[in-house]
Parts: structure tokens; sequence; C-alpha cells
């Protein structure tokens, strides 16, 4: 008969599981310097971007995700393992894309990605034939056996991700993944991680400053700043929160109908000849409508206004601004010389 | 989950392109193409993979395989240059001159030249030594280049190209790692510098026709001889990893490898000269090396030092660089700083 306290314990390891990441009251010092500052934290399965201003703590968060750093305090899992003691069966899960340049110049792309898929522990056979299966993926099929120092950085970039996919990890952690690409090769490099979450179903944490890239891969954010968890929800339901705005844009008088709208008692911003009109009610539209007859202008587009995950996160950051904390605050009192 | 920061009945940003004004109060406008739209190259499809991963040794094996097989085949190992593979082949060659000799001797029979030979390049205590401690031409132009050929890039390199983060985002630790690279570039150079002398004595007993009575006699000193051999792969293969894991660029490594050797070495020569006294020889890694290997094969020592200060000196010497190689090797990163 299995004890009770062993079911207790199994049932809550299947729940660690069902989670993607967990962090219980997760603290990372670096010196006097905190660097992660008590961080609770459930993420289920999916997308979800990672994000923060610089120094915030991303990379001290990634690092105690992969287990290769010691946390001063709390516990985590990541996929149900332990991130203190099971560090290297969460990196046999888990396919990393760092920022940087990490691929060697005198390899081949194909040998690159064998020999990444040999340092998991993949038989040198495997590791070849699935080497060519991901580079057809990310889209070096024809470039797989040339020399990664002529790669151009899209094609760098599609390496390191390939590198990353080898053993088709559970869990995708990209380090800003569409750095330094141009415009086709950032949009073929999100359309692949989308189809990794949604034809793979694999779970993706991405890390970025571009906020357009974020939103079209994930649909959760954690937003870090100071080392604290600021934000973490669903990009849909932040959008939900902001004030509902009608943008329009007018052809000709539109200091006018600027006018028009705000003796109608509206709030208007205006850039140009594009305004931004709060939505009261359904009402407006017709507010809008009557102002522009009566002003004489055309209005060439109106539509609601769907603010993207980039307004969200200058909010945020806006929001903040009033609560950002020194650098003291973030020294603990024993640094500090005071009494504890 | 809801958590952090509440943002209701904030504002968006405003924003509008670069030269807008057009149609802002005149109805009037300058008018663009249309961008071209281009297709999609190929169809994209994720493929999973239901293969299990191999234990620890088959991700050290993996680690060990890539540098080792690049000296024998550039494709798809670690890329060393024509000219390092052509160098260390040369030395390799150069390392097996005797046997070539001994061939010779073996040709030229009993008595006059063949005598001749085997007495210059035959089996004794100062030949043994000779062959792995000798500093002209073994010391001075072969092992150290070897060495810094082999070594300087090694870590430098993972430092310079990021590719640490491939090892260390893996389940491969740091001791792993160390104790990897440690062991291919001692593997390369005990091939050439311990596996030559091996088939260095091998040799003059199978050209020479010995029995079983020259083996008894001389086993011992080419066990001496040989234990000399791993020592100085060890204490160069410790130095080398030091110098390379604490620098980007594998040319500093080698050089400055190169510089530890000869200028100690000169160094202690010069007071040597001047002021008559060997203790100055305990700083260079070759002659504590030599010193011991004299002990080691029973022949007349050449330093006036006691045997202890060079064996105290070997073991700091060591210790010294993996404490250096260990601490550097900890610092390298996964993720970006």
């Amino acid at each position: 008969m299995t004890p009770v306290g062993s079911r207790v314990l199994d049932m809550a390891s299947d729940a660690a599981k069902e989670m993607l990441i967990s962090a219980n009251s997760l603290r990372k010092m670096y010196g006097p310097h905190l660097a992660l500052d008590d961080i609770n934290l459930e993420i289920p399965h999916g997308a979800i971007g990672i994000l923060g201003p610089n120094g915030a703590g991303k990379s001290t968060f990634f690092k105690c995700l992969l287990g290769l750093i010691k946390t001063t305090s709390g516990d985590g899992t990541v996929l149900g393992y332990d991130i203190r003691t099971e560090g290297h069966l969460i990196r046999s899960k888990i396919g990393y894309m760092p920022e940087y340049d990490s691929l060697d110049p005198g390899l081949n792309a194909i040998d690159q990605v064998r020999y990444s898929g040999e340092l998991l522990g993949m038989n040198p056979d495997a590791a070849t034939q699935r080497a060519h299966e991901v580079l057809q993926y990310v889209g070096l099929k024809d470039q797989r056996y040339r020399k990664i120092e002529t790669f151009s950085t899209g094609m760098k970039q599609a390496a390191k991700l390939a590198c990353a996919l080898v053993h088709d990890p559970e869990i995708l952690i990209c380090d800003e993944p569409t750095n330094g690409l141009d415009q086709r090769a950032r949009e073929f490099m999100l359309q692949t991680l989308r189809k990794t979450v949604q034809e793979g179903g694999r779970s993706v944490l991405m890390s970025s400053h571009v906020m357009d890239d974020v939103e079209s891969v994930c649909d959760r954010i954690v937003m870090i700043h100071k080392g604290k968890i600021v934000v973490h929800r669903s990009i849909d339901d932040m959008v939900k929160q902001v004030e509902k705005e009608i943008e329009i844009s007018v052809w000709g008088g539109a200091s006018k109908m600027e006018k028009e709208l705000t003796s109608r008692g509206l709030s208007v911003r205006r850039m140009g000849r594009n305004m931004r009109v709060t939505k009261i009610d359904e009402n407006t539209y017709s507010d809008i409508l009557s102002s522009a007859a009566k002003a004489k202008v055309q209005v060439r587009k109106m539509s609601e206004y769907e603010p993207d995950l980039e307004d969200i996160f200058l909010l945020i950051m806006d929001k903040l601004g009033e609560q950002v904390r020194e650098t003291d605050e973030l020294m603990t009192s024993e640094y500090m010389g005071a009494d504890r | 989950m809801k958590q952090g920061v509440d943002i209701s009945g904030g504002n968006t940003r405003m924003e509008s392109a670069f030269g807008s004004g057009d149609g802002d109060d005149e109805a009037s406008a300058s008018v663009a193409q249309k961008a071209e739209v281009k297709g999609s190259i190929f169809e994209q499809t994720y493929r999973p993979w239901r293969g299990s991963l191999g234990p620890r040794w088959v991700r050290n094996y993996a680690i060990f395989r890539h540098h080792v097989y690049g000296l024998f085949s550039s494709k798809g190992h670690r890329y060393y240059h024509p000219m390092v593979r052509l160098t260390i082949l040369i030395v390799f060659l150069f390392s097996l001159s005797p046997v070539a000799m001994l061939f010779l001797a073996s040709l030229g029979g009993q008595g006059g030249f063949g005598e001749v030979l085997s007495r210059m390049w035959g089996i004794n205590r100062y030949n043994l030594w000779g062959q792995v401690l000798g500093f002209f031409p073994r010391n001075l132009c072969m092992w150290p280049l070897l060495t810094a050929l082999v070594v300087g890039g090694m870590i430098s390199d993972d430092r310079r190209n990021g590719t640490s983060a491939i090892y260390f985002s893996r389940p491969v630790n740091r001791t792993d790692y160390t104790a990897m690279k440690y062991l291919s570039s001692a593997v390369v150079l005990g091939f050439v510098i311990v596996f030559s002398y091996m088939v260095y004595y091998t040799s003059a007993i199978i050209l020479n026709g010995e029995g079983w009575a020259f083996l008894i006699d001389t086993l011992p000193i080419f066990m001496g001889g040989l234990l000399a051999g791993i020592l100085l792969v060890l204490t160069y293969t410790s130095l080398g990893l030091a110098l390379s894991s604490i620098s980007q660029s594998r040319f500093f490594a080698a050089v400055a490898f190169l510089a530890v050797i000869y200028g100690t070495k000169m160094v202690a020569f010069l007071i040597e000269s001047t002021f008559e006294s060997s203790i100055l020889y305990v700083l260079s890694p070759y002659d504590g090396l030599a010193h011991i290997g004299q002990w080691l094969v029973g022949i007349e020592s050449n330093y006036d030092h006691p045997l202890a200060f060079s064996i105290v000196s070997i073991l700091l010497i060591n210790f010294l660089s993996l404490a250096l190689l260990t601490s550097r090797v900890s610092s390298l990163e996964v993720t970006r700083e």
C-alpha cells in the first residue's frame, strides 16, 4: 500500500509537471546585489515572452531555470525537476538559443548542429539525421554544408535555433532571437517559433526588446523589473484593461475637426491628421461622423484602436516610473551597515 | 493568473510616420507605389524526435572525439589548420627518427658502422631520458611547439566564439568540460611524446632481436622514462590549458606557453652562468621535469639543488595551473551579461 505522505508528494509532483515552470520565493543575490527578489511564479505550457529593461534580471532568471547557478533562497521546478538539484535533467529537456554568437566558425552548419546533439547524449548517427531535419526546418537546408564563418547574421541565428531544436526539447528558450535580422529573416524566425509552438506542441520562452516579435509569438508575458516579477498575465487580458479609443484619419481640416470634437466634450489626442478619440460608448462613432460633416473634412479611416504589447509595456514602465527603487534599496541591510 | 501593476485607464502611445504633413489641413498628397509581396520558399513542417539521450559518458566522449578526431579529419570535428596538422605530423615523424637509425644499425650487423649507430641510438639510460627530456631538439624545438599548437585554442576559442554556451546550456558540467579538454590535449601530446618513446623502445628490442635478459635489464629504466614522459605531458597540458583559459586568443596562449618554457630556462641559465647556482631552475618547468627524469632513469643529475625542490616545483606548477584553469572555466558564460 502506498503511504499517504508519498501519494501527496506524487500529486504535488504531478501538479508541478503540469506547470512548465514554477518558482516559490526565489531569490538570487550576487554579493550584496539583489538580482532576483522573491519570485513567485507559475507558468503554464505555451509561448511566454520574458520582458524587462536591461539589467532587470532576465539573464539571471534564465540561469536559474537552467540550473546553472545556485539560488540564494527559495525553490523552483522546471517540468517538475528541481532547479537546485536536477539542473542536468532540466538542461537535457531544454533547448537554449543564446543571444550572442555561440557557433564555431570553423565548422559546417551540419557538423555544428550534430555536435550540439552529441553534447546532449545523442549518438552520432541519430544526431546527424536529426541535424539534417532541423536545418531544413529552420530554412538552412541548402546551406548546411557551408562553414558558419561564411554565414550572414540571419543564417547564424537560424543555425543557433537548429542547435537548440536538435533534440526536440520540451521548452525552447530564445534570448533575443530576432537580433540583427532583416525584415524577411525576422518574419521567418518568428514564423518558425510560432510553428514550433503550434505544430510541434513545444513551449517557448522568448526574451526580446522588440514587442511586436513577442506579441506575434507569445500569448502571455512575464515582465521582470529590478529583479521582481511586475506582470505575469496574458496579453489579451492586459489589452482589455487599457482605455478604448477610436482612431481616425482625416483628410483636410484636421484642426477644425479637433475643435469640433472637443466642443462635443470628446477627449481627443492628435498627431498630424491622425486622431484618437476616447470611446465613451457606441454613440461616439456617430458623434465623430457628425463632427466631420460639420467641419467638412473627409474621414479616411475610422477604427477602434487595438493597443499592442508595446503600448502595454510603455504604460507599465510609465506606471513603474513612480515606483522604481534606487540601487541603495536593492542592497541588503548587512551591506549598508545597518542593524539587523 | 493576475499579478502586478494595474494599468487600467492608461492611455496608449501615439505615433506618426516621418514626413507626415500631407493632407493635415490641405487636401493634397504625394502617392507612393505599393511594395512588392514575395512568396514563401518551402513548406515548413516541425518533425518531432522520439529518440533517447545517452548517459554522461556519451556526452563526454563526444567532446573528446570532437577535439582528437579533428587532427585526423577536418570534416565534422574541431578544425585544425592544415599547417598545424602538418607541423604535428612532422614533429611526430621527427620523434620517431631514432627508430630509423636503429633500423639502419640493424642492417649494418655486428661491428663497423652498424655498431656505431647502435651505440649512438640504441637503448641506454641516456637515450631513454633524451627521447623524452633531451633539451635539443625535443624540448627546444618539438614538444613546446607541439603543446602550443594543440592546447592554444582549446579553451580560448570557446571564450572568443561564445561556444561555451553550447556546452553549458546542455547537461555538460564544468568538471566534465575541463576534464575532457584536458584529456583530449593530453592524449594528443601523449600520442606524440609517450607513444613515440614506446615505439622507440619496442623497435630497439625487435630490430636487435633482444631477448628476455635485455628486457629485464632495461624495463625498469624504460618505466622510469615512461613515468617522466607522462609527467611531462601532464605538466605541459596543465600549463598550456591554464594559459588558454585566460585568453580569447589561441595565439596569446601559444606564445605565452613558449615564453614560460624558454623564458624561465633562459633566466635560470643566465643566473647559473653568472653565480654558479642552479637553484633558479626550479622556476623552469622543463628543468624541473628533466631533474626528476634524471632521477627516474638513474643518470647523474646536472643540477646542484636537491631533487625535492624540483618535485615540489613541478607539483606547484601543476597545482597552480589547474587552479587557474578551473577558476577561469567557472567564469565562462552561458547567458549574456
